[in-house]
């Protein structure tokens, strides 16, 4: 047996053949991935900006001082930070619902029920860019289809260029994503042994019962799966605002802020990398906090159904 | 796993009267709700395929309604003004280059780490899952590619896809599930490391193998920011950036823009028909693992 231990992979002579190999995946992620991401922290004490040749210089927390606290900027950062909590919150509860209404409706046996399903899907794979225009047109406003059926009921509205811009961004996003909350609730709903509700429908239960005493605590997984996903990804989504408003005071969310600032599409026209940074960090804070404190709920959730 | 398979509720029921009424009113609820959503769903869409055969004044006046006939000019008119063949063959070659080479390095990173040969397997597992939680890698990745000379280089965009924590955390999850055996005979018997990943491994993992290819595939086709952030000359924009520019200048034309967005839709379309299973797969799995 010693013999042949030594010529299994990862032993003796053939130790270092897998990491010869492995090097260089790893070298790239460390590289593009995760060596820039911890670098970010240390870019938020600099005042950086995106152009070649100019110094970089140490600047304390000033970044994260003026991002905060100091003059009007500071103000609509705020609100900004305001409106990407809005954002999240509104995102995450109508997606959450939406995902599982439809998940529940087409796990029944329906004729039909593949189509629906693929229909509800397919924005997922389609791109910002694809989703965002196709929206924009539809919501043109003054003369575009949805002005058209809005004129059906005498409604009226601006659409992406009115007050209301900002929550018709979010019936874009939740219109794109929701498919995938559907998705990640089919598969769990498709773990549920169908003999449970086979018992239950034999005491009679009705659909209301067997869905608040079946399904509901046997999706805790996917439940605490997609809430978390909700929570993070509509925190750190911005880029339909960039494809269906651009950048405009009254509708930019934190993530918006960060790219905006970083590459020159604030109006002003200069890279504020340091400054940029700093809303990152901000933004990654944000997203760390409620993120722990979403994954507590849910932990305990976890423990009084699954125990 | 297959999610688009037979649900598992709405089994044997004991059949009187009461119930029978019961399951016609909860299938006509349902069926309304799905419509409901159906044309939410398929409205945008049906709205921009029926603008695209529409020329812009008949358009402006119905915007709503179907277009007078089949009517393909838009689509000719934009593929020519759009340059779509440039951005089209841009698109192909960052998704295929990135995505291979992507694949071949991560399946050798994916399996010394799932079966341990390198020291430290866990800690480097642990390295990728850490990842998916900190912030954007976007200022520093541009200082980098920047002080690289690869600003506006075909190269220096497919480093920036070399990587996809999530793509990894599937292979590596998927080899775990292979059995050990096979490596230990396999060396053994004299095979080699690189022949055995080659000959043995990638075949059995051809699921997981797939799955990764086509989500990573379908985030680079679909990358706009990097695009906008990196490229700045137009002979390498791919075709999402390509449809942004074309939208700043004829986005008044409105029936071509239609037909732009189908024609860049139209492939992601074609692709998810037949790739449904490792589409669904991969997103989900790696939501669920990530």
């Amino acid at each position: 047996m010693a013999a042949h231990q030594v010529r299994l992979f990862g032993r003796g002579r053939r130790r270092f053949t897998p990491w010869l190999l492995l090097f260089p995946g790893l070298f790239f992620y460390f590289l593009i991935g995760v060596g820039p991401s911890l670098a970010t922290f240390v870019y938020s004490l600099t005042d950086a900006t995106g152009i070649k040749g100019i110094p970089i210089n140490w600047v304390g927390f000033k970044n994260f001082d003026d991002f905060l606290f100091q003059g009007a900027r500071s103000r609509d950062n705020l609100d900004a930070l305001k409106r990407t909590l809005i954002f999240m919150i509104l995102v995450t509860v109508i997606q959450f619902a939406m995902g599982l209404l439809m998940a529940v409706l087409v796990n029944q046996k329906l004729r039909g029920r593949l189509v629906f399903r693929t229909l509800f899907f397919i924005p997922v794979i389609l791109g910002v860019a694809v989703q965002g225009l196709m929206w924009k047109l539809f919501l043109r406003p003054g003369g575009g289809p949805m002005n058209d059926i809005f004129g059906w009921f005498g409604l009226e509205s601006q659409f992406l260029t009115g007050s209301n811009a900002f929550y018709w961004v979010i019936v874009v996003q939740i219109w794109a994503n929701a498919g995938f909350t559907m998705i990640v609730f089919l598969a769990g709903m498709q773990t549920i042994p169908a003999d449970l509700y086979e018992a239950a429908a034999v005491d009679g239960a009705t659909g209301w019962q067997l869905f608040r005493n079946i399904t509901w605590p046997q999706l805790t997984p996917a439940i605490n799966t997609n809430l978390l996903l909700n929570i993070v990804g509509s925190l750190q989504a911005w880029m339909l605002f960039l494809v269906l408003t651009g950048y405009k005071n009254g509708t930019q969310v934190l993530g918006y802020v960060v790219y905006a600032e970083a590459f020159g599409q604030t109006g002003t026209g200069s890279f504020r990398q340091g400054y940029a940074a700093a809303a990152s960090v901000v933004l990654f804070v944000l997203v760390l906090v409620l993120g722990m404190a979403a994954n507590f709920v849910v932990g305990r959730r976890e423990r009084k159904y699954m125990a | 796993m297959s999610v688009i398979t037979e649900p598992l509720t709405d089994t044997v029921r004991i059949d009187d009267g009461g119930a029978k009424r019961r399951r016609i009113v909860r299938k006509v609820v349902s069926y309304t709700i799905l419509l409901l959503f159906a044309v939410f769903y398929v409205g945008p869409l049906l709205i921009l395929v029926g603008a695209s055969m529409k020329t812009l004044p008949e358009f402006f006046k119905h915007p709503t309604g179907l277009p007078d006939g089949l009517n393909f000019d838009n689509f000719s008119e934009a593929w020519q003004l759009a340059s779509f063949p440039k951005f089209l063959i841009n698109s192909l070659i960052y998704t295929t280059v990135a995505t291979f080479l992507f694949v071949i390095m991560s399946v050798f990173v994916a399996f010394p780490i799932a079966r341990g040969y390198v020291k430290g397997a866990r800690a480097l597992l642990t390295l990728y899952v850490v990842a998916l939680f900190l912030p954007p890698a976007l200022i520093p990745q541009f200082q980098l590619i920047l002080n690289l000379g690869l600003y506006n280089t075909r190269q220096g965009y497919i480093l920036l896809f070399l990587i996809n924590p999530i793509g990894l955390i599937i292979l590596v999850n998927y080899i775990k599930s292979v059995p050990k055996e096979l490596d230990e005979s396999a060396a053994v018997d004299g095979c080699g490391y690189i022949r055995f990943v080659f000959s043995i491994l990638i075949p059995l993992i051809r699921p997981a193998i797939a799955t990764v290819t086509v989500i990573h595939a379908i985030g680079i086709w679909n990358e706009l920011i990097l695009a906008t952030v990196y490229l700045t000359n137009d002979d390498l924009y791919p075709i999402t950036r390509g449809l942004i520019v074309f939208e700043g200048v004829y986005g008044s034309d409105w029936p071509k823009l239609a037909a732009a967005v189908l024609m860049l839709m139209f492939p992601m379309m074609v692709l998810f028909m037949f790739l449904q299973r490792y589409i669904i797969s991969g997103l989900t799995s790696g939501a669920v693992k990530g």
